[in-house]
């Protein structure tokens, strides 16, 4: 993408919004989704529709887990750390993820392909350890297929339909 | 006309409109309850620090409550500084002292009341903010809103969008004004203020020579107005001065 088409792609998203605060979440969102993180520019440029400071909107982007300041992977893996995952391991899978890309959750691979999230009950605890690569759910996960999956992921194969 | 109460703070009989913080219905009746998130300057209150607890007999109960947001509704009975509410408060201060070992304020408090030794809190080494968000709150009052709660949780903190000098802020030192720990820190020089990581530069009266403000602060002061080159006991003294010129002969 180049800056221009991000800047246009930036001011649909702002414009699509009435200029009332209380769209400032729905709109961050939304830039999280078309970049998968919020750019300096975005945050600037919404604030200043909406006539609301820059810090309030910064307070915002930095307290939800599912906005981000820096760019994220193509593929975010979320592993449940949940009480029903915690126990059935969930630990195990991150420090598989570490030994297979070679980060903590948290960071994201320098070839910016894999991010790795520890994000509270995602509601499938019955099927406990859950791991999702961005909307695919892995449920009863073993330590042995994490490198299986990511593999498949690499290769670009998996997509997540 | 608001309906009157009659309640009693450590045994004084104290009158207050019904509705009113206990707090000021103490400090109005010459009874001192701690404060440190609490600024007069504002009428909605932070209530985070918890130092300035009571406890509130009501219709037979006793409870504890936080008296810089408590509104007095019925007639009630109240203790500033029960066994219960020393220990309590000394308790409280042993979170704010391992929260921000370095408040300055804190250190005369301690003496005060005592903080309940333990091993068992992290004390965050260099630390004075406790998070009380009074100088988000100035900011936004002021209407620059440079500043905001930033993170969450263990990570939380005070700063201006990606820790950058802001374009909103106007080194007014609101902020480090109402700070009750002292944690915002800034720099002078004779022409530079320097404060969230952006130099302001120092305007001075021009007639005595006193540090105005920053030139931003100034500017935004004075809206759409002149902007004034004199602080504000010269500039009273050249109006009448004037005045006497104009009038002298009439
Ligand atoms: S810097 Fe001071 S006023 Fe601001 S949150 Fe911290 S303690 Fe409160
Ligand atoms: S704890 Fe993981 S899905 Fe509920
Ligand atoms: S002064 Fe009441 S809670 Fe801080």
């Amino acid at each position: 993408m180049t800056d221009q088409e991000k800047g246009e792609r930036i001011r649909e998203i702002v414009a699509a919004y009435p200029a009332d605060q209380r769209h400032a979440l729905a709109a961050l969102q939304d830039m999280q989704h078309a970049f998968n993180f919020i750019p300096e520019e975005g945050l600037v440029e919404l604030a200043k529709h909406l006539g609301c400071p820059q810090a309030q909107l910064y307070s915002m982007a930095t307290f939800y887990k599912a906005l981000s300041l820096t760019p994220k992977g193509e593929y975010i893996v979320k592993i449940c750390n949940g009480t029903a995952c915690h126990l059935r391991g969930s630990m195990n899978l991150a420090t598989s993820l570490k030994s297979e890309l070679g980060i903590d959750p948290g960071q994201t691979t320098e070839d910016g392909l894999f991010s790795v999230e520890l994000v509270n009950c995602l509601g499938s605890c019955a099927l406990a350890p859950v791991m999702v690569v961005n909307d695919t759910y892995h449920n009863r996960l073993r330590v042995e297929q994490v490198p299986g999956i990511i593999d498949s992921y690499r290769q670009g194969g998996a997509s997540d339909e | 006309m608001s309906e009157m109460l009659t309640i009693s703070i450590d045994g004084k009989e104290c009158t207050c409109k019904k509705g009113e913080y206990l707090y000021d219905v103490a400090k109005r009746n010459g009874i001192f309850i701690p404060t440190f998130c609490r600024s007069d300057a504002f009428e909605d209150h932070r209530a985070c620090c918890r130092i300035c607890i009571v406890e509130v007999e009501e219709g037979g109960r006793t409870k504890v409550v936080t008296s810089c947001v408590y509104p007095v509704e019925r007639e009630c009975s109240v203790q500033t500084r029960s066994e219960k509410i020393m220990e309590e408060r000394s308790v409280v201060m042993a979170l704010l002292v391992h929260r921000a070992p370095e408040a300055p304020s804190f250190k005369n408090m301690v003496g005060r009341m005592g903080a309940t030794e333990t091993d068992r809190l992290v004390t965050l080494d260099g630390e004075k903010c406790i998070l009380c968000g009074l100088c988000v709150q100035a900011c936004n009052a002021l209407g620059t809103g440079a500043i905001s709660t930033v993170n969450r949780g263990t990570e939380k903190k005070i700063d201006t969008p990606y820790g950058k000098g802001s374009d909103a802020c106007v080194g007014c030192l609101s902020c480090a004004n109402v700070c009750p720990t002292g944690a915002i820190e800034y720099s002078e020089t004779d022409t530079t203020r320097t404060i969230w990581n952006r130099d302001f530069e120092l305007v001075r009266c021009e007639e005595c020579g006193q540090v105005m403000g920053t030139q931003n602060s100034v500017v935004f002061a004075a809206a759409d107005e002149v902007v004034p080159t004199m602080c504000d006991s010269c500039r009273k003294k050249h109006l009448a001065d004037e005045m006497m010129a104009t009038y002298r002969y009439v």
